[in-house]
């Protein structure tokens, strides 16, 4: 619905029909376009993500508001009367029609913002200024307010003095409690569509910046003090976000984490720095940022080190912060995901033995590994030591093909060797093989039941080729005609 | 340069202080004497083999970077143990293993696999791998990588066409020395095709797999590499063939298959130039 539907008369809620009645030109296909609320709630998303500039905690009201907890914040902005003036110019230059409205409660806003007239209610005037309100002011379903109405209660001045017992018992406890927020007799928190960040430190521009350099350049200031706040209450970060607000309204978050707990201002820094590089064009300044937040998501008690004392032969302790900043920094750049450590776990299926665990999130993994791999799994190392005792090479290739590679293998029936086979198009004759190894399928992983017996070799070729063969399925019993495949490489 | 000798050269400027200029240019000699390169005194790394070690000059360089290539495409898997046998012997300080390759680089050579790892003596908690999505972001990590004090040994595993005699790849590669000399780490290009274009790189391996070791019983014994040392910076070339007992975690006896040069020879034919130091100078980078 634009302005001049709203001209005409029309309301919102009315059904098409009765809109084309009033006026049949509307019956033209054109001029009348369904609703989009998916597209409604994106446009109140960027809205909010742009509000953040005047305050972290932003609520969502559906389907068309948006609550700001403004405490503590407006004097930056010159007061809450300029504050919201500001905040409806620069939305309005974004052909967005608004209404705002300053209280001391979220339910006397609304009300005035909906239905009154202010855009700011001092606080010993909310009782007058929500007097002469429509009791909808009150946020009550339309059932309610109708309700009330016949009972000749239209405004919010007619309940305030009402007895609430009778009240309560007739239209419910929501009315009371209602009344109540608007009032500020019962406390109404703002529910933050985004977590709260523990520690923040933005820069507004007069003149917008855009080049990478200047972006950093502010990055690096905030960090600073970002790291002198959490260095007083012995915090690190572990996940970092930087806002750029863009002079046309859009905001990008950019968003790094760490391994370990980080203060140092270099180490953001270059954080940041890796994952701009990554970012590349998807980050476009445009006509420049006005704004700069930079704010520690989640933080972490970070003891400080003494070097001397922590230094006990094993990596130094300055080591270990770099590796962690290392992982950090490729994570930053590639993608925490790329970045792997190998973790041994509960099966003795080849291909499922290790699984790639992202490095930054070993430190939480760790502890859970540990206590499973005592409880049910034989630590590799130990594993790796039993199986020694039978042959001098080690048991197990060093490179493993995600998907087996199909060989043509001649073996003796059932259960023989294979001779030579054929791999990747070269033949090769074995010279010494030793197996079979048999793995039989886990049953309890297998829903179909279909999985095949393994019977792995390993095989040394007449040129020193040495490879993991195993053969699918035992002959006879689970397969008529058992296949061959190369699984892995030898040192 | 101890401490007692820079502060007599210091000193030694002092009566000059009047004169900034001289004070100025008696502490650019100072500083030049304490971070120029000397050949023989960066940290070696004793492959365990005599004649190869002396080859080598004592070691393997630390903080250089060396190059692995198969002899043949087949011989990738061999390649990939006798790197890994030297991150294994670079990592004797606590330091980690960080492996970078690209996405395809996996699928074609097959995935580092844990257990072979381990028992091959490298430990699954001192190894970082990192997957980049193009070979090119590999070069990137693996300096930010060399860079790090933390790193005992970097591998980057290159495919295909990447540094093998382009314009630019004698400054790429020498920057990946620079990296690996300021961190300190051992630097490795594991290829997995064979190839011979120049490079920064201290020494070039060319590795096959060694058939024919078997153990008491004929069964197969310890991983053996022929080994090829086809380029060699400060010291002659040669062929061995090593064995890696992954139990002592060394590389141990090997027949050598052709004598690393006669003593003789085994001299250094030029003295290593000093003014190109292998240690980083600071250098900006561009843009």
């Amino acid at each position: 619905m634009n302005d001049a539907a709203q001209r005409l008369g029309l309301r919102l809620g009315m059904p098409l029909a009765d809109a084309r009645a009033m006026y049949p030109a509307l019956a033209h296909p054109g001029l009348v376009a369904a609703g989009d609320e998916t597209a409604d709630r994106r446009l109140l998303d960027a809205v909010a993500d742009w509000c953040d500039r005047y305050t972290p905690l932003i609520g969502l009201d559906a389907p068309d508001g948006l609550m700001l907890d403004i405490t503590g914040c407006a004097h930056l902005f010159g007061g809450e009367t300029a504050m919201g003036r500001d905040l409806l110019a620069r939305l309005a230059r974004e052909g967005l029609h608004a209404r705002a409205a300053v209280a001391d409660t979220a339910g006397c806003a609304w009300a005035v913002a909906h239905y009154g007239d202010a855009s700011l209610v001092p606080p010993q005037r909310m009782r007058a200024a929500l007097a002469p309100l429509p009791a909808a002011a009150l946020r009550l379903a339309p059932e309610t307010v109708e309700a009330l109405a016949e009972l000749g209660l239209r405004q919010v001045g007619d309940l305030i003095d009402l007895p609430r017992a009778p009240l309560a018992a007739r239209f419910g406890e929501i009315l009371v409690r209602r009344l109540d927020q608007a009032l500020g007799r019962l406390d109404e928190p703002i529910t933050p569509r985004l977590p709260l960040p523990s520690y923040v430190a933005e820069q507004r521009f007069a003149d917008p910046i855009g080049l990478e350099r200047d972006v950093l350049g502010t990055i690096a200031r905030l960090a600073a003090q970002l790291s002198a706040a959490m260095e007083r209450r012995q915090d690190g970060a572990r996940l970092l976000q930087a806002v750029l607000f863009r002079t046309d309204n859009k905001v990008y978050r950019i968003e790094v984490g760490t391994g370990a707990p980080l203060r140092e201002a270099s180490r953001i820094v270059r954080l940041f720095a890796d994952r701009l590089a990554a970012i590349g064009e998807a980050c476009d300044p445009g006509f420049g940022f006005d704004m700069v937040r930079l704010a520690a998501l989640v933080t972490e008690r970070s003891e400080p080190v003494q070097a001397a004392l922590a230094h006990t032969g094993r990596a130094a302790p300055g080591e270990d912060a770099e590796l962690w900043h290392l992982i950090d920094r490729l994570g930053a750049r590639f993608g925490p995901r790329r970045v792997t450590r190998l973790v041994p776990q509960d099966t003795h299926i080849p291909e499922f033995a290790v699984a790639a665990l992202p490095a930054a999130a070993r430190r939480t993994n760790a502890q859970q590994q540990s206590a499973s791999s005592v409880l049910f799994s034989p630590v590799l190392e130990d594993e790796a030591q039993d199986r020694t005792r039978d042959s001098i090479g080690p048991a197990r290739p060093i490179r493993l093909f995600e998907r087996p590679e199909p060989v043509e293998a001649i073996a003796e029936v059932p259960d023989g060797p294979p001779a030579r086979f054929r791999w990747r198009r070269v033949l090769h004759v074995v010279a010494i093989a030793e197996g079979p190894e048999r793995i039989a399928m886990e049953w309890w992983r297998d829903e179909t039941g279909q999985a095949l017996t393994r019977d792995y070799f390993r095989v040394e070729s007449s040129d020193g080729l040495r490879a993991w063969l195993y053969r699918e399925g035992l002959f006879g019993r689970e397969t008529p005609q058992p296949r061959w495949f190369l699984h892995g490489l030898f040192g | 340069m101890s401490a007692v000798e820079l502060s007599t050269e210091l000193s030694a400027a002092g009566p000059s202080a009047g004169e900034p200029r001289e004070t100025l240019s008696a502490l650019r000699r100072v500083m030049a004497a304490v971070t120029a390169s000397r050949p023989g005194e960066e940290a070696r790394l004793g492959l365990g083999v005599a004649s190869l070690d002396q080859a080598l000059g004592g070691g393997l360089a630390g903080g250089a970077l060396h190059e692995i290539g198969p002899a043949a495409p087949r011989d990738g898997g061999a390649a990939t143990g006798f790197a890994v046998a030297l991150a294994v012997l670079a990592l004797c300080e606590g330091r980690q293993a960080i492996w970078i390759r690209s996405d395809f680089a996996a699928v074609e050579a097959g995935e580092l696999y844990g257990p072979g790892l381990a028992l091959m003596g490298l430990s699954l908690q001192r190894l970082v791998i990192l997957r980049v999505p193009r070979p090119r972001d590999g070069l990137w990590a693996m300096e930010e990588a060399l860079q790090c004090r933390a790193a005992g040994a970097v591998v980057t595993e290159l495919m295909g066409t990447e540094l093998m005699g382009d314009d630019g790849d004698l400054t790429a590669t020498r920057r990946l020395a620079l990296a690996a000399g300021a961190g300190g780490g051992l630097g490795l290009i594991l290829r997995h095709q064979p190839c011979r274009a120049p490079n920064a790189a201290m020494t070039r391996w060319e590795v096959a797999s060694a058939g024919g070791e078997r153990d008491g019983f004929g069964g197969l014994a310890l991983a053996t590499f022929a080994v090829s040392l086809t380029k060699n910076r400060h010291g002659p070339t040669g062929r061995w063939r090593l064995s890696w007992d992954h139990h002592e975690r060394a590389f141990v006896t090997a027949a050598v298959v052709t004598p690393a040069v006669p003593a003789a020879l085994s001299l250094p034919v030029a003295a290593a130039p000093r003014d190109r130091s292998s240690r980083p100078r600071p250098f900006a980078r561009a843009g």
